[in-house]
């Protein structure tokens, strides 16, 4: 019984005062709730046995000019169903205070830090009031996305330092490091307790690559800005590329061919493909085992190639476009990418026996970085490093989009949570992936590649989209404006999820399986940072 | 032992094998190739992402697979500006990363070339006039050697390097 609506159900029968409208947002049911009583109900749908919610994402909306108010949107993911539900408080007459829901739900933390620096709305009874995205330098009350907040205005600079969190104790010493690495690397700052070898505390300090997306989004319209998705996180070109596509689709009703839905499964899973690839290598290379990288490295790039071959671009930029692809695959090509895909899935297989054959690595990947389920769970962990933990979610299944529905995966989902699971998960889903591929090509109907949509939404009217990329779930949050354009759009890359995350999984460990651990994750600072 | 052997040789050798590369819109100027004249057949570069999307990077690290192995042309990637002759600097700068990048430049030691990697650098590309950007990268530090593309293809990112280094000096430009 535990649908969507049997879990409004329960609410309503809890809190029945603290509700004061029901309605639904493109079929997902939503709860507005008076202010004060939000904590309680989200802590109600975290923990309930029958409900298990965990958010999925915290944004908010400033509405003006068309109304002043703001508002807040607490999206859960329900644990046994998989199904969603909404949770929205208002804020008006100059409110600028709301109640904090962290010290109940963990993964929380972040998003609320990030309301505050992006709307200078309060978080009351947030633990840790620190700025996130706006560094110490950035004036006070430089507040982005507020309206009137001009997105091209120049931001001054001020004195300021940030605050780490401080461990006392005989022998404690801290170890930074960043925001520039050694390698060819994005760049963040991990600031490292240790006491000896363990690490006592991590705290990874991001948004040093803050570029205003979500402020950039709100100049476009809503039927041109798929070029700004596809640059949030490079490396996910296609997973946010069709995560902006489908919320803009549901906005304007448009109706995606099924040709269209299949190629767009199609090049995910190339994306998939690649970077799977890819992360294994870099895993392998961590452990200095270079051989494997090598191999996967080439791998990786045969793959590349092929996509610049089919699509122009390397990164299949350019395939994704509101109302279905822009580009068709021919037969011929069709059974290149067969060919090709045989040939890598037969090499493949080469180079796991070899690793799997290598005590020296496994040694390394086992019991390293391992994230619990429970850690995992409470901090809302999904996508390939909540599988290596026994969080059995993958939308491609629980909320099938383009062709998902007619080709499902096969889920791989491992319980240890270690370097080792997080591999063992990537080298399960590249299989699949192949698998994918084949089913999709042999699948793939004919027909039109795009539905053109006349419709311009009216201004207000939104939609949430959310697409398994490669690293997890995508979720965009595009609300329409006046004249087709829009009046904003939250972007949630899985890594903001998994970066605090991360922060556990490397307790207790050695500072040089740090880099492995990293790895493993292998997390986006730029759709983190956005 | 064997088995890894045995997958080296069937392999055989893979440098190379990529499409050339179309010859590079921006040419490199004939003041960049004397700058780079002292590093000749070695060139030690440090990255610096002052905010890219990251597929500039992924380009970067494509550069030291097997297939392109930017080694056998005496192209390092050192993991410190001191230790380095070019900075390769990929994404508009940010205002978050506006102080790490000066800061890299005056630890990188005399003579040094910089490389704006990408439309980014080059001139902020999708992100322009946004509040939180700063850049391009020459409105900060002087640059030398422009890479245009989004993200440029590693074959792409070679062709400019080997001119640098000379190899195809004088006669074209
Ligand atoms: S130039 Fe293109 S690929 Fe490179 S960082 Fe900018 S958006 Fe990304």
């Amino acid at each position: 019984m535990n649908d969507g609506s049997a879990a409004v159900e329960r609410i309503r029968g809890a809190f029945a005062l603290a509700i004061t409208d029901i309605g639904s947002v493109h079929g997902v049911p939503m709860l507005r709730l008076l202010k004060q009583d939000v904590p309680a109900v989200a802590r109600y749908i975290h923990t309930d046995p029958h409900v298990r919610g965990s958010l999925s994402l915290l944004w908010a909306v400033d509405h003006r000019p068309r109304e002043a108010r703001y508002e807040l949107c607490y999206l859960f993911t329900l644990a046994d169903r998989k199904d969603w539900l909404l949770l929205s408080v208002d804020l008006t007459g100059g409110e600028r205070e709301f109640a904090s829901i962290t010290p109940v739900v963990h993964a929380a933390k972040w998003y609320e830090r990030e309301i505050r620096d992006l709307f200078g709305l309060i978080p009351v009874g947030h633990p840790d009031m620190r700025r996130l995205v706006r560094h110490e330098h950035w004036p006070k009350g430089s507040h982005p996305l507020k309206k009137e907040f001009d997105w091209d205005q120049v931001l001054g600079r001020v004195q300021g330092e940030y605050a780490f969190r401080k461990i006392h104790g005989d022998g404690v010493f801290e170890i930074p490091v960043g925001p520039i690495h050694a390698g060819i690397i994005e760049p963040g700052h991990f600031r490292f307790s240790v006491a000896g070898e363990p690490i006592l505390q991590l705290e990874v300090r991001h948004f040093w690559k803050h570029r205003g997306v979500e402020k950039l989004f709100e100049q476009q319209r809503l039927t041109e800005a798929v070029p700004l998705a596809e640059r949030v996180s490079g490396d996910t070109s296609v997973g946010h590329g069709l995560a902006y596509c489908q919320a803009v689709e549901t906005l304007l009703g448009v109706t995606v061919p099924p040709r269209a839905r299949y190629l767009r499964s199609l090049f995910l899973e190339l994306e998939r493909l690649h970077n799977h690839i890819g992360d294994v290598g870099a895993i392998c290379n961590d452990t200095a085992y270079v051989v494997a990288h090598a191999h996967c490295g080439r791998l990786k790039e045969q793959l590349m190639q092929l996509n610049d071959r089919l699509t122009g671009s390397r990164f299949l930029r350019g395939v994704n476009t509101v109302g279905g692809v822009s580009m068709d695959l021919s037969g011929v090509q069709l059974s290149q990418v067969d060919a090709e895909l045989q040939a890598i899935e037969r090499e493949f297989a080469g180079i796991e026996k070899i690793l799997f054959a290598n005590a020296s690595l496994t040694e390394r990947l086992e019991n390293t970085g391992v994230l619990s389920e429970h850690i995992a769970w409470d901090h809302a962990v999904m996508g390939v490093v909540g599988r290596a933990s026994g969080i059995d979610r993958d939308l491609r299944r629980d909320r099938p989009f383009a062709a998902y529905h007619e080709c499902p995966p096969k889920m791989a989902v491992y319980r240890y949570g270690d370097v080792r699971a997080r591999m063992r998960v990537r080298l399960d889903e590249v299989h699949d992936s192949i698998r994918l591929i084949r089913a999709l090509h042999r699948q793939l109907p004919m027909g039109l590649l795009i539905t053109q949509s006349v419709e311009v939404p009216t201004p207000g009217q939104w939609a949430i989209s959310a697409v398994e990329g490669w690293r997890g779930e995508i979720i965009y949050v595009v609300m329409a404006g006046a004249e087709g354009r829009i009046h904003r759009c939250k972007v949630r890359d899985p890594s903001f999820v998994h970066w605090p995350a991360i922060q556990w999984a490397a307790l207790g460990n050695i500072v040089p399986d740090f880099p492995l651990i990293n790895k493993s994750f292998n997390l986006s600072y730029a759709g983190n940072d956005l | 032992m064997f088995r890894i052997m045995k997958k080296s040789l069937a392999t055989g050798v893979v440098t190379g094998q990529y499409p050339a590369a179309k010859s590079p819109t921006e040419p490199v100027s004939r003041e960049a190739i004397e700058k780079a004249k002292p590093f000749r057949r070695s060139l030690t570069i440090r990255e610096v992402d002052t905010g890219s999307c990251n597929a500039c990077e992924m380009e970067m690290n494509a550069l030291a697979n097997p297939v392109y192995d930017v080694e056998r042309f005496g192209v390092h990637i050192a993991a410190s500006p001191r230790h380095t002759d070019a900075l390769v600097v990929t994404g508009p700068v940010t205002v978050n990363m506006e102080r790490a990048l000066k800061d890299v430049y005056k630890q990188t030691p005399d003579p040094r070339l910089v490389i704006a990697l990408g439309d980014c650098a080059i001139n902020c590309g999708v992100f322009k006039g946004s509040y939180a950007v700063t850049g391009p990268v020459e409105r900060h530090i002087p640059v030398d050697v422009r890479i245009p593309g989004c993200p440029p293809r590693p074959a792409e990112i070679l062709a400019v390097l080997d001119r640098l280094r000379g190899a195809h000096t004088e006669t074209d430009e």
